[in-house]
């Protein structure tokens, strides 16, 4: 938690220290850990940015520098059917699986914070397993007992895979937002007079509003770059976006992959930022965090 | 307070769903994959921990898993410290940066790598135009090593950089009052006192390191599988269940003995992460 407590502080500390002579930047007055972050940026960043680079490639190959400069892989990256199926496939999945996961996760997350329950730890523990065990494995096991031995669709295997991995997100970040607050505010509703439904729609729920939009957003980017759980599960009439584009690198080294994955973050920016408008970009991983 | 009905009425949907949804059926990996027995399924995890092949791809795993570990903590902490303490008005948007990947798409990140180590790519460019012979850098341990490093050091920064915050920068500056080096400051007051955070960033890291399945499979190649590479081949390749079943109790056992000995430290250290 301790990075959204500090993001807004950052202005207010600094003023009294102004006062102080201006301090020089750290990474100058640390040389080794200052050589150690710059390293540690380039391996983050610079692969990122030669996928852009190759992106607006005219060659018919993955090749560097590029022979020219054209649009012509995003035009065919839009016009090849496989990722705009799966693209919207992907959308349908992610959407799904974050709804389902809220309608299941936000009541726990209530009653593991605001309810007098025994053995609350152990509960709590069953709602996060999902997270311990490899999603690999999450995948083989839906895989064997869902599809091949119940002949459940691809889809919903699907679905309840990626919900099961979306549920401890939901849990806990939007535990965390109701642990931030003061159970006393809805017991004085109680109080003053106010049904247990009109509680929890004028009080509770605007509490919970930041923890449920956090979630929705971290478990939507969740579900939407799944491979591990999503390779085994997919089928010929359901693929995800990230698997497909991972049987295309098999196939061909043309660069239609960097121009899709140039689209994919372009996009994932644009998430970004809005997760910096509704709630604090840092604040979203608090939650899981901690 | 909610009463104890209400409570348990809230909790048991979500309950139902995480049993059936998902305990079940991982139990049932164990004890009865479709047309194969648990004895099955024992007896191939038994050959498997004698066969040298096998032996080869859990000692990687184990071994590339571990080396991840070390430089993502030897190259995300001092990230961490240093954003952590930094007046700059650029940290926030460092910070940014580094959290920005975990957005990202796997896919994505890992193709990065295969335009900078490919056949044609900027590293083999490089080395021609220096007249050098272009080495052979994907479909390596190194690029696995490289696309691991990348995925995961977002992660261990967030794990460091909540530790790090939480630590006083005054017992830093009192430390170095006292004559201590700037480096001693750093291995005798910083260090110790945000070692939780350390372990909960060693620990996610090797447990998402040994687990990842783009990677091996982008960067690594058919000759240098790892155990989630391994899996997908037994499984949708030479439909083997027993294989792929073995190979997922080993993977998910290897988890748990590093999230146990991590809580045992986290524990011992009086402090839990």
């Amino acid at each position: 938690m301790s990075l959204d407590t500090r993001a807004p502080e950052t202005t207010a500390s600094r003023a009294p220290r102004s006062a102080r002579p201006a301090r020089r930047p750290a990474v100058e007055r640390r040389p080794v850990l200052g050589a150690f972050a710059v390293l540690g940026y380039i391996v983050m960043i610079v692969p990122i940015l030669f996928v852009v680079a190759a992106a607006f490639s005219g060659g018919d190959s993955l090749k560097f520098p590029p022979d020219s400069f054209s649009l012509k892989w995003f035009v065919a990256a839009a016009a090849y059917k496989p990722f705009m199926a799966s693209l919207l496939q992907s959308t349908e999945l992610a959407a799904l699986a974050t709804l389902l996961a809220l309608v299941l996760g936000v009541p726990a997350a209530l009653a593991l914070e605001r309810g007098r329950l025994r053995g609350k730890a152990w509960v709590q523990g069953l709602f996060l397993s999902p997270l311990i065990v490899p999603e690999l494995v999450v995948g083989l096991a839906l895989y064997q007992q869902l599809i091949a031995a119940l002949g459940v669709s691809s889809f919903a295997a699907l679905l309840v895979g990626h919900t099961a991995l979306l549920i401890p997100y939901a849990v806990r970040v939007t535990g965390a937002s109701l642990a931030l607050a003061d159970p006393f505010v809805e017991e004085a509703a109680r109080g003053l007079g106010a049904g247990p439904l009109k509680v929890f729609t004028s009080v509770t729920l605007p509490l919970l509003r930041p923890g449920i939009v956090s979630a929705s957003l971290l478990g939507f980017v969740t579900s939407f770059n799944n491979v591990p759980l999503s390779l085994l599960l997919q089928g010929r009439k359901f693929a995800t976006l990230p698997v497909t584009m991972l049987d295309y690198v098999q196939q061909s080294y043309d660069p239609m992959i960097a121009s899709m994955s140039t689209l994919i973050l372009a996009a994932t920016v644009l998430v970004a930022m809005l997760a910096e408008r509704a709630v604090g970009f840092a604040k979203i991983f608090g939650g899981i965090n901690r | 307070m909610l009463s104890k009905k209400s409570a348990l009425m809230l909790l048991a949907p979500g309950v139902v769903f995480i049993v059936l949804g998902f305990c079940v059926p991982a139990l049932m990996l164990l004890f009865a994959p479709p047309g194969v027995t648990a004895g099955d399924v024992i007896a191939r995890l038994g050959r498997m921990l004698q066969d040298p092949y096998d032996l080869a791809i859990i000692w990687r795993t184990v071994g590339l898993g571990l080396l991840v570990t070390v430089l993502s903590v030897a190259f995300g902490f001092p990230i961490a410290l240093l954003l952590a303490r930094s007046t700059s008005r650029w940290a926030g948007l460092l910070l940014a940066l580094a959290i920005f990947p975990l957005l990202l798409s796997n896919v994505v990140r890992t193709y990065g790598w295969l335009v900078l180590l490919g056949k044609n790519g900027v590293i083999g460019q490089i080395a021609t135009a220096l007249g050098l012979p272009a080495p052979q850098l994907l479909y390596t341990e190194t690029a696995i090593v490289l696309g691991l490093l990348q995925l995961f050091l977002p992660l261990a920064i967030i794990s460091c950089y909540s530790a790090v915050a939480q630590v006083d920068g005054g017992l830093e500056d009192a430390a170095r009052g006292l004559g201590a080096s700037r480096t001693r400051a750093l291995w005798t007051v910083t260090l110790p006192l945000s070692l939780p955070g350390v372990v909960v960033a060693a620990t996610l890291v090797f447990a998402g390191s040994t687990t990842a399945y783009t990677t091996p499979y982008l960067l690594g190649g058919s000759n240098q599988r790892m155990l989630a590479t391994q899996l997908f081949n037994y499984s949708s390749v030479s439909i083997d269940w027993a294989g792929a079943s073995a190979v997922a109790i080993i993977m998910t056992a290897l988890v748990f003995l590093v999230s146990a000995a991590s809580a045992a430290l986290a524990g011992r250290k009086g402090s839990v992460a």
